[in-house]
């Protein structure tokens, strides 16, 4: 796909067909896809956990599979060790794991099972505590702090995997010949909501005085 | 030091390859001019190292930045950063600056925004105007000749607009704007904030062999086809296919060797590869290593008629170094939710921007602050990375599951950023010397830097930060990240927005300045800098354009006079 596109571009480049053998070989070495993934941060019992978290907030519809089905897990677990390296400091990492043991707490103290084996009803009921950060209760203020980081690395991890960005309305990184600049169709879309008012996600947006 | 004598005398050794180092290099070897380039790091060609059409899910950890690739990893820069390693600096207590630097050939045109415009008559007179800063020795008039070569070598889009110190230049057509980027020019309508088409090096047009660009918008990746403006596959490349210039990369400048006559008579530097001292011979020298590594290797170039460094009698190398005020806002349109999808990439960056408008209001007294400011904005359907969402927590309020992810796919896009680009004046505590105790790995002193805003900085950031936040409301949208007093609303460190220029600024008076209207050292008449050194003033116009047109007159000037036999002993 990539390189197919990248020809097309270079094939309608009068002149410039002497590197496109080279062109494709990008420099930067992209690393061959793992096998496996080893894991660096989480043990078997996180691991569970961290897939019941991640598919909680990122379930399979209509359009993509879950979050795990995306390789997020894996994501995170490799995004907590990349920033130890680079930041020079295991917080994140701490703030992360020590999430995870406070949901199990919760969960303990509620079912008497840890997160990853109540009901997803019982999951629920949990993270409904802890997902809106502007309606949770002062003492759950640690597991909103938790799970507003996880869902960030969770998101992140989601919509940037190649399933993710197929997810999106994201229509570029590819040659364009002729740019025209806003599609007409989306432009009157817009206007029209500028003319009426639009009923956005927030709330009603004003039409334009 | 001892010398190797080499056989070959080059007519001119440049020092750097980026646009000074570039521009200097194509006009010299097109005019018949032996030359030979030293170039820090190593080889780069787009055209084989480019990383464009690639997707973040191919890259370690989403392709975000890190030290090494501050950019990110497919960023064009493959060696540099503001940590390079091997090669330390140092900043005074007190002081904040960071030194990026790119060691590749290029150097930093290969991932700059390729924003290019051209500084204004009032830019060149900044002193007349307010009584702050310094003039330049030359007009508007003086450069605008070579503004006009740059821009049709380098290829320009832009419009004609005829705005007040705005000059228009010798445009390719602009690209039409994006949907946000409309909805953000309605808003300054109603404000009466100019929102005209941007001014940036890609072509719109083929030029030279050159493509037009297929926007996908990834410039900072290097462009394959050579679309976009940068130093190796427009000034270095085509300088080469004349035979009459050579490149060492991995040529690491150390000083510049001065005859007993006074005159420059070559460049010692360390072979990276074997780690050995050589000495490359010219009848000029050229430098342009970049602002601050330039006045580094004038520094260091200590001998015995130049005890304080050549082309340093006025005690003024690596003086009135200056960066651009920098300060942003980001808001959220919801206007945009949920829009029936398109491609939004375009070209690697803005295809509108807000150029300074408040002349008259500043002429009149009515502005706590001297100077202005350009408006940069970004935003839209951009190729989604880690990063994508940039908190979904603050666009949501919270949530999780069907509903949530539902709502991600209306939200995305729908952040805009506005990022402003002040100028900064000159002042006397902002400036680099050499670390009386540190060096680099390879023996080199090395810099330490001094740097300080003034109130004209930071009152330009807060003018940034409440005019960015009335642009989102009058937009519909609203502020999700801003800056406020505490934080000297926001501006940002010094060097971060990697504009520096000054340190050895040129000047009518060889008592108050390095070099002459020329760009020739007014100690050592066969040296000339060409990159942004000598800049007497930091206007809000980003300075690549103005290193290129001043570093193609500065080169013209060399070849006359080397043809009149001037610049011999």
């Amino acid at each position: 796909m990539e390189r197919r596109t990248l020809l097309q571009v270079i094939a309608s480049v009068g002149g410039a067909g002497a590197f496109a053998t080279e062109t494709a070989e990008a420099q930067t070495p992209l690393p061959a896809a793992p096998a496996a993934y080893q894991r660096k941060v989480f043990d078997d019992h996180q691991w569970r956990t961290v897939h019941v978290l991640c598919d909680l907030i990122l379930p399979a519809d209509e359009h993509s599979e879950s979050a795990s089905a995306a390789g997020v897990p894996e994501f995170i677990d490799d995004w907590l060790d990349f920033r130890k390296e680079q930041d020079g400091t295991d917080r994140l990492e701490t703030e992360i794991l020590g999430g995870l043991s406070w949901l199990d707490r919760e969960s303990n103290h509620q079912f008497q099972k840890p997160f990853a084996d109540a009901s997803p009803a019982e999951q629920k009921q949990i993270l409904d505590r802890i997902a809106w950060p502007g309606r949770a209760a002062a003492e759950d203020r640690r597991g909103v702090t938790f799970f507003s980081r996880f869902r960030d690395l969770t998101v992140g991890g989601f919509y940037s995997s190649k399933m993710g960005i197929a997810d999106l309305p994201y229509l570029g990184n590819k040659a364009v010949m002729d740019w025209k600049g806003c599609d007409p169709e989306v432009w009157a879309v817009i206007e029209s909501r500028l003319k009426n008012g639009y009923k956005g996600l927030g709330g009603e947006v004003k039409a334009d005085g | 030091m001892q010398i190797q004598p080499t056989p070959k005398t080059y007519d001119v050794v440049i020092v750097g390859s980026g646009a000074g180092g570039g521009v200097a290099a194509h006009v010299l070897a097109l005019a018949g001019a032996k030359i030979c380039m030293l170039e820090a790091g190593g080889w780069y060609d787009p055209s084989k190292q480019s990383a464009m059409f690639q997707w973040p899910y191919n890259a370690p950890h989403r392709g975000a930045s890190t030290r090494e690739k501050p950019f990110g990893y497919f960023d064009a820069t493959l060696v540099g950063g503001w940590q390079v390693p091997g090669e330390p600096y140092t900043s005074a207590p007190g002081s904040d600056f960071r030194w990026w630097r790119a060691r590749m050939l290029g150097g930093r045109t290969n991932h700059y925004g390729r924003i290019s415009l051209r500084m204004g008559p009032y830019d060149f007179k900044p002193y007349s105007r307010d009584g702050k800063g310094f003039d330049w020795p030359i007009t508007y008039e003086d450069l605008a000749p070579y503004y006009d070569k740059a821009e049709e070598l380098i290829g320009v889009f832009g419009t004609a607009e005829g705005l007040e110190n705005t000059p228009d230049g010798k445009f390719q057509p602009a690209p039409a704007p994006r949907g946000y980027e409309r909805l953000i020019k309605r808003a300054c309508d109603k404000l009466s904030i100019p929102c005209i088409p941007s001014r940036l090096a890609i072509l719109t047009k083929p030029l030279n062999g050159r493509p037009a660009c297929h926007y996908c918008a990834q410039c900072g990746r290097g462009c394959a086809v050579n679309a976009n403006f940068n130093s190796p596959g427009v000034h270095i490349f085509p300088a080469m296919k004349t035979g009459n210039l050579d490149v060492r990369t991995g040529a690491m400048a150390r000083e510049i060797v001065v005859g007993s006559d006074g005159l420059a008579r070559g460049v010692s530097y360390i072979d990276k590869k074997t780690g050995r001292d050589e000495t490359v011979y010219g009848k000029v020298v050229v430098l342009a290593a970049s602002c601050c590594e330039s006045a580094r290797i004038l520094l260091n170039s200590k001998s015995n008629l130049f005890p304080n460094g050549l082309a340093n009698s006025s005690g003024l190398v690596g003086r009135y170094l200056m960066d651009t005020v920098g300060s942003s806002v980001s808001g959220y349109l919801p206007i945009l939710e949920d829009l029936p999808a398109q491609n939004e990439d375009g070209v690697g960056g803005m295809h509108l921007y807000m150029p300074w408008w408040l002349y008259q209001q500043q002429k009149a007294g009515k502005m706590p602050f001297a100077r202005g400011y350009h408006i940069e904005i970004g935003g839209g359907r951009d190729m989604p990375g880690a990063s994508v969402f940039g908190g979904s927590e603050r666009l949501l309020g919270g949530g999780y599951g069907l509903e949530f992810k539902r709502n991600l796919r209306k939200v995305f896009g729908c952040n805009i950023h506005f990022s402003g680009r002040g100028e900064m004046i000159p002042n006397d505590q902002s400036y680099c010397e050499l670390d009386p105790n540190a060096v680099d790995q390879f023996g080199i002193p090395v810099l330490r830097f001094h740097f300080k805003w003034s109130d004209d900085e930071i009152l330009q950031a807060k003018h940034m930060q409440e005019t960015f936040q009335e642009i989102v409301t009058a937009a519909g949208g609203h502020v999700t990240l801003h800056s406020s007093a505490e934080r000297n609303w926001g501006i940002a460190p010094g060097g971060q927005i990697i504009h520096e220029v000054g340190a050895a600024r040129m000047g009518d008076n060889p008592k108050t300045s390095v070099l002459n209207q020329w760009c020739q050292a007014w100690d050592c008449k066969n040296l000339f800098l060409t990159d942004g050194a000598p800049f007497v003033s930091n206007a809000d116009k980003n300075p690549t354009l103005t290193i290129t047109a001043l570093g193609w007159r500065t080169s013209e000037y060399i070849a006359d006079q080397m043809k009149k036999r001037n610049l011999a002993g």
